[in-house]
């Protein structure tokens, strides 16, 4: 799998959004945004190359007077691009041509303003000026043709929402992703499977266990079994807060299939409201090995595995049959 | 597909290489128990670690196969069940009881062995 911290094509993440050519014609007619409103805005182009350098420059001054929105435009080389973007944005809008490229460009623009972290309220309220400074002109434009001037604004508003639909959804898609991708991380963290002696493994369970994490803990259970010829396995639970039903069935398969496989799983560490709880709510639990503390689920394994574990200083005197 | 049993000193090892159909099964069956009395047979291990999916034709077969080398005078063990397997069978309340069961082959000679040995000296 390549690293998913890795910037993929503005083409892969629409196909990942679900962003099919239906989709987007279905969010259109939500917008009853259809051929007139496409044709209304083919017909403001000329307008709009003529007024483009000063709508952007109204526009930048306005984010330029803003602490919020200074920062992001420190550096004077940033601004230019920005601003030639910006351009080429304004003249797309009235390009007529609204299919997936344009799509991928909106997509485009999410990426980039999550990347830089721009607050979604900061995105609106800019873009809400933007809308205002062009509706001037547009006004100003049309002032002759007052239904024309209205009918006009009314298809703008409707790509201009679209528009911001689409990148405000990238944001939050990104973000998500970002969230989903830590979790997973999280999870993979939190149960570790380490091997304490030959033939003995030791896992540490901490936190709380939901259905997921349950799923995870057996396979990384049975497959560490295989893949360390496990022959017993000593699950500590000691930092377990809570365990419903659901949850215990699942521990009590798991310790089942883990026979299955040739290992003895010991449970260790169940605290006494875990106890309580499991009682009362009715599982069986004698089909688990069960102790108090992770030191009697170690020695317990160590027992089963032959071990005899005594002070350096002992040898020889008392457990240790090759001795005397 | 026809299931190989190769013969280690008292031991039969039967190593199912491929997904048996269920007369494979029952032919495996019948062959088994009765090479189990041709050969002096002290022990006998199914290995299934090619096995990717079992189901309960598959185990109630290999328990009674099991419970049937038992009366023969003979123990078994199956080894080598996959971690997907293993849980799926939990799943499905499906138990291989009676069956003794072990990680992988070198296990399960250790198994009987250990256990023949004790079964001696309990005897004599």
């Amino acid at each position: 799998m390549a690293d998913p911290r890795q910037p993929r094509t503005t083409l892969a993440l629409m196909r990942e959004m679900g962003l099919t050519e239906e989709v987007v014609a279905r969010r259109k007619a939500f917008l009853e945004f259809g051929a007139e409103d496409v044709e209304r805005l083919r017909g403001l182009h000329d307008l709009a190359a003529q007024y483009a350098d000063g709508v952007i420059e109204d526009f930048y001054s306005h984010l330029l007077s803003f602490e919020e929105t200074q920062k992001f435009f420190t550096d004077p080389a940033i601004l230019a691009r920005v601003k030639a973007a910006q351009k080429q944005y304004f003249l797309e809008l009235t390009q007529g041509q609204y299919d997936a490229p344009y799509v991928e460009d909106r997509l485009r623009i999410g990426v980039a303003h999550e990347r830089i972290n721009l607050p979604i309220e900061l995105y609106l309220g800019a873009y809400n000026f933007y809308l205002r400074t062009v509706m001037l002109r547009l006004v100003e434009g049309y002032k002759n043709n007052p239904e024309q001037s209205t009918a006009t604004l009314g298809s703008l508003l409707k790509l201009v929402f679209l528009d911001m639909g689409l990148a405000t959804e990238t944001y939050l898609f990104r973000r998500e992703r970002t969230i989903r991708e830590q979790q997973e991380a999280i999870r993979e963290i939190s149960t570790p499977v380490l091997p304490l002696r030959e033939r003995l493994l030791l896992l540490p369970i901490i936190g709380a266990i939901d259905p997921p994490r349950a799923q995870q803990i057996t396979t990384q259970l049975l497959q560490s079994i295989r893949a360390h010829r496990a022959k017993v396995v000593v699950m500590d639970i000691t930092g377990v807060p809570t365990v419903d039903s659901a949850i215990a069935n699942h521990l009590i398969q798991t310790v089942q299939a883990a026979r299955l496989m040739g290992a003895t799983v010991i449970v260790s560490g169940l605290s006494p409201e875990v106890a309580h709880a499991l009682v009362r709510i009715g599982v069986d639990l004698s089909a688990v090995n069960t102790v108090g503390t992770l030191q009697d689920g170690i020695e317990a394994a160590e027992q089963l595995l032959g071990y005899i574990v005594s002070k350096a200083g002992d040898t020889g005197t008392s457990h240790n049959p090759a001795g005397s | 597909m026809r299931v190989p049993i190769l013969k280690q000193g008292s031991y039969l090892i039967a190593s199912i290489q491929d997904a048996l159909s269920d007369e494979d099964l029952a032919q495996l069956q019948q062959e088994l128990v009765a090479r189990v009395g041709q050969a002096r047979t002290r022990g006998v291990i199914i290995d299934v670690t090619a096995l990717d999916v079992m189901d309960s034709f598959a185990c109630r077969t290999l328990r009674d196969l099991a419970h049937t080398i038992t009366l023969r005078g003979a123990e078994t063990v199956i080894v080598g069940i996959q971690p997907d397997v293993a849980f799926a069978l939990v799943r499905l309340g499906l138990s291989l009881s009676g069956a003794q069961t072990a990680l992988d082959l070198e296990d399960g000679l250790a198994l009987l062995d250990q256990h023949l040995q004790r079964g001696n000296t309990r005897g004599r």
